[in-house]
């Protein structure tokens, strides 16, 4: 270690570089420079490619020439602000090395979830010169009754990967947080560090508001090299259910052929699936392979990242829990199974590899049925031509909104008009109104206007000087346990089984999965196969099992819609292959598919809507092609059912996927005669939308997470004893008590606008019917389930929308039950009915019911 | 349209209500399971934000059944009060009030799970409590569904529904009675209480419950 006086501060930077025998970029230095002069900014630049020491040196270079000592480091100055918990212990080492080798006395110090007791008890003591958070954290140090003075020294924040937050609550929280830092520190320059976005602009601004800042164009992208793994031959009906394991032995060839590889998948399921696959091949892998996801416990992860960084792993299988961090300077090649669903994205996961110098990043897509095989073609393009997608903030999220009111009476109190000028310092909530603001004092005084002078309610109160604040004990400990925004089902702990409860611990799992095991049932989770002992006090008990049949877990993680640019792009090849281009290895293989399309209906294309109706044993389909995304089609087929509903009592049972929607009736409809263009009117459009959510359970899911945030539902203090669980209700059950009783709840009102913004993306699919208005609606008769339609057909997520009295559901369900009665009971009507061609060659059949594959309603494990 | 259906267990006639109770008319008394009262108030108590208006809707539901159920006796099968928290002022005034309008009414709670934490209900309302079981005829009235040696049991506790499939891929989930062969389940009484999904399994009978009527599945 070198001792240097950092007093020549204004060339510290420099200095290290030149000790390091390293050449500084020229954005490094832009960075250095606009930092010197007191500038705030947004750096672009990717993962490896030296923004660390961008933002950090300008940091030291800046502030650490303030006389410190060894026994009494400098206070708080800088905040590194990272999405992950999982980054941060890697981070505070990297900001280490300079300090140590430019002999500055400052303290790194780490505050996340994970950090323990006594290091937590040190920095309440005094925080250290530069600390490493999250947004949490950062939430939970500003309810200090001391916070102010703890931050007082604070000079600069920086905010490591900042598209990552931006677009969702964990982002809003943030800008929360670095409303009051700036106004306590009116001179605050914050940083932030961002992967290419297709709105940087925008996200500077953001992050930035209601300044303007700097916008740094780091170094340019490396070169990347997209392909993909085609089949010899392709499945005419595709099915997304099989995960796309024939493509196995080509993965594996591709694994060996590389000394480290990451295999992406897009779920947790999957990647346990993959992951069990490539062992049966390659048994010789055991050791040599690993699986990485969330679920799994912190030391595992651990074990895995380390692997990766010293090059002792073949191959890591991983979901978006790699997407971030550090790099790993082994990994050759990267993978990625089944559908990219983003251009960004893609290019995030394509740089997780090729960072050892001279190399390129590469990125072997593999798509798991015959349609991804198109998106594989359209993505090539898509980032070719850096379609690069935008991402927003949301806006002014109440529930956000109601917990930082809390979290603010909590640390050290708050005057109502002082906070609300503050938190309209804050990009979300610059246009929130007097109206929205008084609602939400309202809501944590009394718990909303409906409560008012409920006497054994009490939140937050205004002492006598007017300083609102948290006057009971048991409400600030409930309200510190549960900051935060990120939702999840109840998990529970998996832990092997052993004497005395001694077992090591897994991982979690959810709740809702565990349900429906029962003990001695065998399921796949961190890549082994385990059998349920007993499930008892928030703890799942295992033991290793045996048996070759084992359910895969579902996480209910959101499932990611596909872009509207990557549609686009896929729309644009199908439009090419209706006038008869096929000019890619990928569209030359599915040219069967889409012969078979063609023959049996047509191929959707730039101008026009592709419709299907067909009359099976089920009830009476139709299949639409908008290609924009799963979440826009769930929207359009809640608008359509109500609309038809409008007309006659119906109920429609509701498949979506990314490529277009079916709705199923089970009743008689004449498709080809209702199906008229003013279903896709634009007018009313937002009054429709509404009054179908007000007959689906959308909000009523919202709703949950809306519930979490705004502290309706408390998802227990660890270790609780049973009977706290007394004390916990279910976010449906909330939901319906407000419907009925308190109906103008704003929490409501918001579960609905979120529906509309997030989950139905209202925009887009006002965009979407305006583009479907100008296209030429093409309705086919068809007599046989087609390529298109065969996914719709076998999708397991359902909703459903009904204008039909409950009575009369009731009475049909029943009556078909009673039709159906056997000495068994009654039995659904199975898939295999659907009449799908089997004549066509090579057109395999659906395996039923293995793994991971979709049972028909009704039939799956109670 | 049938408010209620009148079944026979055990050579007993009881009739099952759409609004999730049971009739005995020989006996002329009403079965009421997991009415948990005072539940909101306890979410309240611990700063958590729910409106009012489940309590006065539970009593209003009782006092319809009461018109039009000609009763003697009341009985509830346990989970009355839902938590310590739930005995708070106003809770105690609704309910006092209304048991003011039912004076004669003999009213008995059989203590469960809920009832051992939040403590028997305030002796004002004049309510006869007893552990289980409670022997009444052929039956044994419990909160838990645990079998009894010699009694067909009458239960509560599970807050029991169930899924109804139709054709076109659709479900319902709805509270039922599940009605078997040593046990039987009603489902839970209270407005502001989840339900747990029973297999068809379990039960030789089910009845689900929706828009003011039965309807036997099985």
């Amino acid at each position: 270690m070198h001792e240097a006086s950092p007093s020549s501060g204004s060339n510290l930077a420099e200095t290290w570089f030149l000790r390091r025998a390293w050449q500084p970029f020229p954005f490094q230095r832009e960075v250095w420079q606009a930092v010197r002069q007191g500038e705030s900014g947004l750096l672009h630049a990717t993962t490896g490619s030296g923004k660390t020491y961008a933002v950090w040196l300008g940091a030291l270079e800046r502030f650490a020439s303030v006389a410190a000592s060894p026994d009494k480091p400098a206070s708080l100055t800088v905040l590194w602000i990272t999405p992950m918990r999982a980054l941060a212990a890697d981070t505070a080492r990297a900001l280490q090395t300079p300090v140590d080798e430019l002999g500055i006395h400052w303290r790194i110090g780490l505050r996340t979830g994970d950090t323990g007791s006594a290091e937590r008890a040190r920095q309440s003591r005094r925080l250290p010169s530069a600390l490493v958070t999250t947004p949490e954290s950062l939430t939970l140090l500003l309810t200090r009754a001391d916070a102010r003075q703890a931050f007082g020294q604070l000079r600069m924040v920086i905010v490591d990967e900042w598209h990552e937050l931006l677009g969702n609550k964990r982002g809003v929280q943030l800008q929360l947080a670095l409303a009051r830092l700036r106004r306590w520190m009116p001179e605050l320059i914050v940083w932030g560090l961002s992967a290419t976005l297709g709105n940087l602009q925008a996200a500077k601004d953001i992050l930035l508001y209601p300044a303007q800042g700097r916008l740094v164009q780091g170094r340019i992208d490396k070169p990347l090299a997209i392909d993909s793994l085609l089949p010899p031959s392709i499945e005419r009906f595709p099915w997304a259910g099989h995960l796309g394991l024939r493509m196995l032995p080509q993965v594996v060839e591709q694994i060996q052929s590389a000394a480290t590889s990451l295999v992406f998948t897009n779920t947790r399921s999957q990647a346990e699936r993959w992951y069990q696959a490539l062992l049966e091949a390659r048994p010789d892998w055991a050791g040599l392979i690993a699986l990485h996801h969330g679920s799994l416990a912190r030391e595992v992860r651990d074990w895995v990242e380390l692997g990766l960084k010293q090059g002792a792993l073949k191959a890591v299988v991983c979901t978006s829990s790699l997407d971030l961090g550090v790099d790993f300077l082994p990994v050759e090649r990267v993978l990625q199974i089944g559908s990219p669903k983003g251009v960004a994205r893609l290019m995030q996961r394509a740089g997780r590899s090729g960072h050892a110098p001279g190399r390129t990043s590469r990125v072997t897509l593999v798509p798991t049925h015959s349609l991804e095989v198109i998106e594989a073609a359209a993505a090539q393009v898509a980032v070719a031509e850096r379609r690069i997608e935008a991402r927003s903030a949301p806006h002014q999220p109440l529930d956000v909104l109601v917990q930082h009111l809390v979290s603010m009476a909590l640390g050290g109190g708050f005057r109502p008009d002082d906070l609300f000028a503050e938190v309209r310092q804050a990009w979300s909530y610059r246009e929130l109104d007097h109206a929205q603001w008084q609602w939400a004092l309202a809501f944590v005084r009394h718990g909303g206007h409906s409560l008012t002078a409920y006497p054994d309610y009490q939140r937050v109160e205004p002492d006598e000087s007017g300083l609102w604040k948290v006057p009971s004990k048991r409400v600030a400990l409930r309200h510190r346990m549960s900051i935060g925004t990120i939702v999840s089902d109840a998990s529970l702990t998996v832990k092997f089984w052993a004497r005395g409860g001694t077992g090591r611990s897994l991982g979690s799992i959810e709740e809702g999965f565990i349900a429906r095991l029962r003990p001695g049932d065998c399921f796949l989770f961190g890549g082994r196969l385990l059998e349920l002992v007993r499930v008892e006090n928030m703890t799942v008990y295992v033991n290793r099992a045996t048996s070759r049949k084992a359910a895969v877990p579902r996480w209910n993680g959101g499932r990611m819609p596909l872009s509207s640019e990557l549609a686009d792009a896929v729309v644009e090849q199908l439009g090419a292959a209706s006038r008869g281009h096929f000019d890619s290895d990928e569209m030359r293989l599915v040219q069967p598919l889409l012969q078979v399309q063609m023959d049996w209906s047509s191929l959707p294309s730039e101008t026009t809507l592709l419709a299907e109706v067909m009359k099976s044993r089920e009830g009476w389909h139709l299949f639409l092609y908008p290609f924009a995304g799963r979440h826009v089609h769930l929207g359009l087929a809640s608008l359509l059912a109500w609309r038809m509903g409008q007309r006659q009592p119906l109920t429609f049972s509701i498949a979506v996927n990314d490529y277009g929607l079916e709705l199923l009736s089970a009743t008689a409809l004449d498709w080809l005669h209702e199906l008229t263009p003013t279903l896709f009117d634009t007018d009313d459009l937002l009054h429709d939308v509404l009054a179908s959510l007000n007959a689906s359970e959308l909000a009523r899911r919202r709703f949950r997470e809306i519930a979490r945030i705004a502290g309706l539902v408390f998802s227990g203090y660890p270790g609780a004893q049973k009977s706290a669980r007394q004390l916990q209700a279910s976010s449906g059950l909330f939901f319906d008590v407000f419907r009925q009783y308190d109906p103008a709840n704003l929490l409501l009102t918001q579960a609905e606008e979120e529906v509309l913004r997030q989950e139905l993306e209202i925009e887009r699919l006002e965009q979407t019917l305006t583009r479907l208005q100008q296209r030429r609606l093409a309705v086919h008769q068809i007599k046989r389930t087609t390529p298109l339609a065969f996914p719709l057909m076998v999708e397991r997520f359902r909703e459903s929308m009904s204008s039909e009295k409950l009575a009369d559901r009731i009475r049909r369900m029943v009556a078909e039950l009673d039709k159906a009665a056997g000495p068994g009971g009654y039995q659904p009507e199975p898939h295999a009915d659907i009449t799908v061609e089997r004549e066509t060659r090579r057109a395999r059949k659906p395996r039923k019911r293995k793994d991971g594959t979709p049972a028909p309603p009704g039939t799956k494990p109670r | 349209m049938n408010p209620f259906l009148p079944i026979e267990l055990e050579r007993t006639e009881l009739w099952l209500l759409a609004d999730k109770a049971i009739y005995w008319p020989a006996e002329q008394t009403l079965l009421i399971a997991d009415i948990h009262f005072g539940k909101a108030a306890a979410y309240r108590r611990l700063g958590q934000p729910v409106p009012k208006g489940t309590t006065e809707t539970n009593l209003q539901r009782l006092d319809t059944l009461l018109q039009q159920y000609p009763s003697q006796g009341l009985i509830f099968l346990g989970d009355f009060l839902h938590a310590p928290e739930s005995r708070t002022p106003e809770t105690h005034a609704q309910l006092l009030a209304w048991r003011r309008r039912h004076r004669l009414l003999e009213i008995t709670l059989i203590r469960g799970n809920h009832d051992r934490r939040a403590g028997d209900p305030p002796v004002e309302l004049g309510i006869t409590v007893v552990p289980e079981p409670l022997l009444l005829g052929p039956f044994a009235l419990q909160h838990e569904p645990e079998p009894h040696p010699t009694h067909h049991v009458l239960a509560g506790h599970l807050h029991p529904a169930f899924r109804l499939h139709g054709r076109g891929r659709q479900s319902l989930r709805l509270p039922c009675f599940c009605i078997g062969e040593r046990v039987s389940l009603l489902p839970a009484f209270g407005s502001f209480t989840g339900m747990m999904d029973i297999g068809a399994g379990v039960a030789q009978r089910l009845y689900v419950t929706g828009q003011g009527s039965v309807w036997q599945v099985r």
